[in-house]
């Protein structure tokens, strides 16, 4: 019995350490980065959605990302027409009602629904930060999205972009667009 | 106690795909397996209450729903989604001209029997001399697309001896053509109208008003510079035939080349005219909003660049809704007396703007949107007073399908119900008649159900992903004429309800 003991320790050991392997690589990667956030906004018209934050470690930059549905849209046929429009529902004005286009906005494709992205400068008190807004459209219903970050344009851009592309949030945007 | 089941028994059963009926009844067997008499008396409230969400729903064949109101006359306006009825007195004739939203998914454009061609929603013009017999006129299509794509949802309608430069014979009807422009049809024979003019280019239109006296008109536009879906362009239409444009007009960071938030979009303005010297412009739908008072004369007189500083010139006020609640109807009714306040020294009468907010979303799934008044007697400084909603158990309306809020008001101001009562387009509550008397404490004294029909479209909603469908009507706007009639459309294809005051409510018309 004392002589197998050490054998016995040694297989666990093993044992454990590939479990450990096998779970490590098992992990999705983009999912781990993102933390996510009480609702940081007041009430307003739309009930309160999902907020998530990434740190300078896993982004290269402070990253914040705000994501709901907003059912009820109406532009049934259009979608999301115009900059003008992602401007007005994309929820960036939560997080200044003050901000400016860096440049015309993109068509983008996220989670099977056509909307536009567009970049923005927001003037906040103590420091210039970015502010990316998505409109998505689905039927006659929107999904909002707005991020900021402390980065240039384009990295806040691309990170919000691989997140929302991330398995378990576009599950999530896919059923609450569906309203369940 | 039974609301928290309520929540506990919707969790259980949210990601099965089990139809809504069936999860009542597992619940309903749930809390009878509890036993005891407490339990039985809530099964039996339970039932009770289950079977009056299952009644209430509409079937076709079952009556109209009724109290203090009459169905005269009806019309099936071609099966039609309906917006804006528009009754006017023309000769010793008279005529409704009925905006339509554009056509459905199942049917986008449906066959006009007078034609026998498919046309995309547009304008019907009905006589309604006799309201128990109305006799559809004329089918003027519209814009092709479908819901708020299409159709010629607005109408207002200015007899040319009114107009300052009109054609005395004429009888000028403007309707929005889809979300592309704004026409001016010549109605003097309703049955065979001519086109005027067309104001075109626009993104989007909506709910316009047009002072018959000056010719002023309010046209709720998408300029394509503007930042916003909807805004104001003021033009000069006291000659029809000739359109001049006055203004673009707007909420401060709505204009061309602002920047960070946009205001909300405008709904509607109405004008009380070179008197009153007001227009009121109801912004939002349903989910926040303002009623903005401003100076008519500033307005159309003021400095037109569009900045911030000349958009903000006019205004007297803005009052802004909660953010739960829009603007659809903003109607001004100054100078009302208020009896409770007779012997008052001071605030006998009140100023009072009745705002009317849009329900959008099927079967409750949003905020109430229902009825509010503002006292504005001291414009600067509008106050809400009070407010009126449909209650929800009266009809377990949450239940029947379709919109359940309020959307509009008749805006006629002719002596017959002005400032007396007041009809409220409820969706699938149908129309009510609030006696506004006083407007603090406003009071329902009728209302009027539709039935459904063969061509009532269903209203859906997204239950774990599938469509679920009913079939309920879906009251959309109303309006009055002067000999007290009540006009109330159907926004799921039910047609045209002509109604009548009785009883009690009537008596508050001082009808005979």
């Amino acid at each position: 019995m004392t002589r197998s003991w050490p054998v016995i320790a040694a297989m666990f050991l093993t044992l454990g350490g590939l479990s450990a392997v096998a779970g490590y690589e098992m992990a999705s990667p983009p999912a781990a980065q993102w933390r996510e956030i009480a609702w940081p906004f007041p009430r307003d018209g739309w009930p309160a959605g999902r907020a998530f934050h990434c740190g300078v470690a896993e982004c290269g930059a402070e990253v914040e990302v705000y994501l709901r549905p907003k059912l009820g849209f109406c532009n049934c046929d259009s979608g999301v027409a115009d900059d003008d429009e992602v401007d007005r529902v994309s929820d960036v004005d939560m997080i200044s009602p003050r901000f400016a286009p860096l440049k015309v906005g993109d068509v983008v494709d996220v989670a099977e629904m056509r909307g536009r992205i567009r970049a923005y400068d927001v003037g906040m008190p103590k420091e210039k930060r970015t502010a990316i807004g998505i409109a998505l459209s689905h039927r006659c219903d929107l999904m909002a999205v707005a991020a900021q970050g402390g980065g240039d344009a384009a990295r806040v851009q691309r990170a919000t972009l691989t997140f929302l592309e991330s398995q378990e949030i576009r599950k999530w945007m896919i059923a609450a667009m569906e309203g369940r | 106690m039974v609301a928290c089941q309520e929540r506990v028994f919707r969790r259980r059963y949210r990601r099965a795909s089990v139809p809504h009926s069936q999860r009542r009844l597992a619940w309903e067997f749930g809390v009878v397996r509890m036993g005891g008499r407490v339990t039985a008396a809530c099964c039996t409230f339970l039932l009770v209450l289950l079977a009056n969400g299952a009644s209430a729903q509409q079937k076709i064949g079952d009556p109209p729903e009724a109290s203090n109101m009459r169905l005269v006359g009806t019309s099936d306006l071609q099966a039609r989604s309906a917006y804006q009825p528009t009754i006017h007195h023309q000769g010793d004739r008279w005529i409704a001209y009925i905006g339509h939203h554009g056509g459905t998914d199942d049917i986008p454009d449906p066959v006009n029997p007078m034609t026998g061609k498919a046309e995309p929603n547009g304008t019907s013009i009905v006589d309604v001399t006799d309201p128990a017999h109305p006799k559809y006129l004329r089918h003027i299509p519209g814009q092709e697309g479908k819901y708020e794509s299409g159709g010629a949802q607005m109408v207002r309608i200015c007899d040319g001896k009114d107009l300052p430069k009109g054609d005395r014979n004429a009888v000028y009807m403007l309707r929005t053509f889809g979300s592309e422009a704004h026409e001016i049809w010549n109605v003097a024979d309703p049955a065979n109208p001519v086109l005027v003019t067309r104001i075109g280019g626009l993104k989007d239109t909506h709910k316009n008003f047009w002072e018959c006296e000056t010719g002023i008109a309010f046209l709720v536009s998408g300029a394509p510079d503007w930042r916003t879906r909807r805004m104001t362009q003021i033009y000069d239409l006291s000659d029809p035939a000739q359109p001049k444009k006055i203004r673009d007009f707007g909420l401060p960071g709505q204009e061309p080349g602002a920047t960070g938030a946009v205001p909300t979009e405008l709904h509607g303005p109405i004008s009380t005219g070179p008197q009153g010297n007001r227009v009121y412009f109801g912004y939002g739908t349903n989910k926040g909003g303002f009623l903005q008072i401003v100076d008519r004369d500033k307005l159309l007189n003021g400095p037109k660049e569009p900045t911030p500083d000349n958009l903000k010139f006019p205004e007297i006020a803005r009052m802004p809704l909660s953010a739960m609640n829009g603007a659809h109807t903003v109607f001004p009714m100054p100078g009302m007396p208020i009896a409770e306040f007779a012997r008052d020294k001071d605030g006998k009468s009140r100023d009072i703007v009745m705002i009317v907010d849009e329900a959008i979303q099927n079967e409750c799934g949003e905020a109430r949107q229902m009825v509010w008044f503002a006292d504005v007697t001291t414009e600067a400084r509008p106050m809400m007073i009070s407010n009126y909603t449909v209650p929800e158990a009266s009809g377990a309306f949450c239940e029947r399908g379709g919109r359940f809020g309020s959307h509009s008001s008749n805006e006629s101001m002719a002596p017959v119900y002005y400032k007396k009562l007041a009809f409220i387009a409820f969706f699938n509550a149908g129309v009510r008649a609030l006696d506004i008397r006083d407007p603090y404490h406003p009071r329902e004294v009728g209302y009027f159900i539709p039935s459904i029909t063969a061509a009532t479209d269903r209203r859906c909603v997204t239950v774990d992903g599938k469509d679920r469908c009913k079939v309920a009507i879906q009251t959309n706007n109303v309006e009055t004429d002067e000999r007290g009639y009540i006009y109330a459309v159907d926004r799921a294809n039910t047609g045209l309800h002509i109604l009548e005051l009785t009883g009690a409510a009537r008596a508050v018309a001082g009808l005979p």
